[in-house]
């Protein structure tokens, strides 16, 4: 049973900037997108001085999770096609990589076949900008990341329980901290100046009903998240399929074969994906 | 599709993805067949391997991957639309041992 108060907890997440355990290179790009006025410009220069991660974010970029592959050949051109949150999201993306391998291995790959999968429903089902509901599949368990990093002891044993009761790792969660990923993800989503509806996708992908400004995008990533689990890619905690909220299906109306899509979108990219790192 | 060590090419393989270069930019485009020429170029890039047109092979056998499926099913079997939704990725994952 749990002793941690959930105000501490959120507290110690929000500390991210100072934490021992998260490395500087996280550090540093949570100090910059966490700036109230950051600029587009501001931000495609962060990049572009760091060689590293410009490959990272233009292999990102080119790679078929975002549907520009091979077109785009430079930090600033990126940054304009896809905007500020879409970067700031991406960037993320590829900087808790290695993080994700370390800490909760399979992570990674779960997190971008959420992306795909996300990207191509939010595709089929007309949403103006694909590529924020994709990047909020990438950063959907982002709150993992941190509990891991910061909370290994209790996390082990959260994953223990989950396994021994089978239960999801989103109820071993509540038991061990009184709180689950999706808060500690809309905590630092908030943190990091996201946009609303980016902050409510991370905070109800399990509870898809509650989410009142992105219904459609909550029920999105809800789907995506259920199928890269049914599919097997990645681990995200324990090897269940959760079950789906039906009022978020409903609201999706996929057919079978958009399904059947879905799913080999995600087979055919995610053969390629672990070149991203 | 395969993925092949760049030694490994041989010429009328067919590019199942473009090759790219570090930054991005696609040197070589999807369905491209490989020449003698073309191998020597993408052994002179930075890259280890490329993806090359064919049958994956599969990790897992069908058996294996199918009752591993059961067991990911084995709490949600009976909820709303998951029976449907599981005969789905059932025939996905079957049809990626044709
Ligand atoms: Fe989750
Ligand atoms: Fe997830």
């Amino acid at each position: 049973m749990s002793n941690i108060d959930p105000k501490v907890l959120r507290h110690r997440v929000e500390s991210i900037n100072t934490l021992p355990t998260v490395p500087s290179v996280l550090k540093r790009l949570s100090a910059v997108i966490e700036k109230p006025r950051i600029t587009i410009v501001e931000i495609s220069a962060f990049i572009s001085n760091d060689p590293a991660l410009t490959t990272k974010v233009l292999k990102m970029v080119n790679s078929a999770i975002y549907g520009f592959p091979g077109r785009i050949a430079s930090v600033s051109h990126a940054t304009m096609l896809l905007g500020l949150n879409v970067i700031k999201g991406l960037l993320l993306g590829v900087s808790v990589f290695e993080l994700m391998q370390k800490t909760m291995s399979g992570l990674y790959e779960h997190s971008l076949a959420c992306a795909i999968a996300s990207r191509v429903i939010a595709q089929k089902k007309g949403m103006k900008e694909p590529e924020e509901v994709s990047v909020a599949g990438l950063l959907h368990d982002i709150g993992k990341v941190i509990l891991t990093l910061e909370f290994a002891k209790e996390y082990e044993a959260a994953m223990g329980e989950a396994q021994e009761k089978r239960i999801s790792i989103f109820e071993a969660e509540k038991n061990q901290f009184n709180a689950t990923h999706a808060d500690v993800g809309s905590w630092l989503a908030e943190k990091w100046r996201f946009p609303r509806n980016l902050v409510e996708v991370i905070e109800f992908h399990h509870r898809p009903a509650l989410a009142k400004n992105a219904p459609m995008e909550a029920a999105i990533v809800h789907m995506a998240d259920l199928l890269a689990r049914a599919r097997g890619f990645g681990f995200a905690g324990e090897n269940f399929v959760p079950e789906i909220n039906p009022m978020a299906f409903e609201l999706l109306k996929l057919s079978d074969q958009d399904i059947q899509d879905v799913l080999q979108e995600m087979e055919d990219n995610m053969e390629s994906a672990e070149d991203l790192s | 599709m395969p993925k092949f060590s760049v030694n490994q090419l041989e010429p009328g393989m067919k590019l199942a993805k473009p090759v790219m270069a570090k930054n991005g930019m696609v040197m070589l485009g999807e369905g491209t067949e490989l020449t003698e020429i073309w191998i020597e170029r993408i052994q002179d890039m930075d890259i280890h391997t490329v993806f090359i047109d064919g049958p994956t092979v599969q990790t897992l056998s069908m058996e294996e991957a199918l009752s591993a499926l059961d067991e990911r099913f084995a709490l949600v079997e009976d909820k709303p639309y998951m029976k449907n939704i599981k005969k789905i990725v059932k025939q996905h994952i079957e049809g990626l041992y044709e």
